[in-house]
């Protein structure tokens, strides 16, 4: 019995320490730098802590902007075009969309059980739903990489 | 035996898991819309439309559309204050392509292609 609770102990430690830190999205959304002119903006983010162990990094156009961790959101301002995200988890799964100028667009890392471990799928989401989404989850910055 | 069995059908759910097939699609020329068309539709009744890899979304009743120009298939719109994408092996957002009151495809505005999709009547307005 004693080590079914050392196991649990384990498991719960290795959760919360493979979460993301920093201060709740809503918190801190209204001090967020304005979008640049001509600039569009992204943000990524992971609600949920289920395969917390698995953390792919998170490319975007073939750059890596970050990573997928749970509860943690982020942003890139990019010039406006075509984009192509992808996480490099258990199968390359990739998400393409467009951004306009003066345009925000959401990006939830979802998680997916895939044939034997847990996958990171990127899903394009509405403002409201990403909003609520992201509203508790930690604020990791803005992603610098061009 | 048993165990043999399940070997098996793991095997076979992991090959057909990794193959999902993308969404078929030939290249396409947006041309822009005509003057004088309607530039925003409605869909009044849910619609469950599917694309040719065989995944389906539902196009709310009350979801509004804009007009963004035409393909020789129908009429291009793209969803206003919300997202659509169609998935197969990868998910690409994408635009609807009527013609008339029939939903005939997509057009995927990064790859610049139109994807057919199985006919739907939608009930717009």
């Amino acid at each position: 019995m004693r080590a079914v609770w050392s196991l649990l102990l384990a498991i719960v430690v290795a959760t919360v320490a493979g979460c993301a830190s920093g201060p709740k999205f809503n918190t801190v959304e209204t001090t967020l730098p304005a979008l640049s002119s001509g600039k569009g903006r992204i943000y990524f983010y992971r609600s949920s802590s289920v395969g917390a162990a698995i953390q792919p990094e998170v490319l975007l156009n073939g750059t890596v902007i970050g990573t997928a961790k749970p509860h943690g959101v982020f942003y890139v301002d990019r010039d406006p075009g075509n984009m192509e995200v992808v996480t490099g988890s258990e199968v390359d799964r990739k998400l393409t969309f467009t951004l306009a100028a003066g345009d925000t667009r959401y990006v939830k890392l979802g998680v997916n059980f895939g044939v034997l471990v847990y996958r990171i799928a990127p899903e394009l989401m509405s403002a409201s739903e990403a909003k609520a989404d992201m509203a508790d989850l930690a604020y990791m910055g803005a992603a610098s990489a061009q | 035996m048993s165990i043999l069995r399940n070997v098996a059908v793991l095997a076979f759910v992991a090959f057909a898991y990794g193959c999902a097939s993308d969404v078929a699609r030939t290249s396409a020329v947006l041309a822009s819309q005509p003057a004088g068309d309607a530039q925003r539709i409605t869909v009044v009744e849910d619609a469950t439309v599917r694309s040719s890899s065989g995944y389906s979304r539902t196009l709310p009743a009350g979801s509004t559309w804009e007009l963004r120009g035409t393909l020789p298939q129908g009429r291009v719109y793209r969803r206003v204050g919300d997202v659509f994408t169609v998935e197969g092996a990868h998910v690409h957002e994408a635009y609807l392509v009527v013609s008339g009151d029939l939903l005939v495809g997509y057009y995927l505005p990064v790859e610049q292609a139109y994807s057919q999709a199985d006919p739907v009547t939608l009930k717009i307005k």
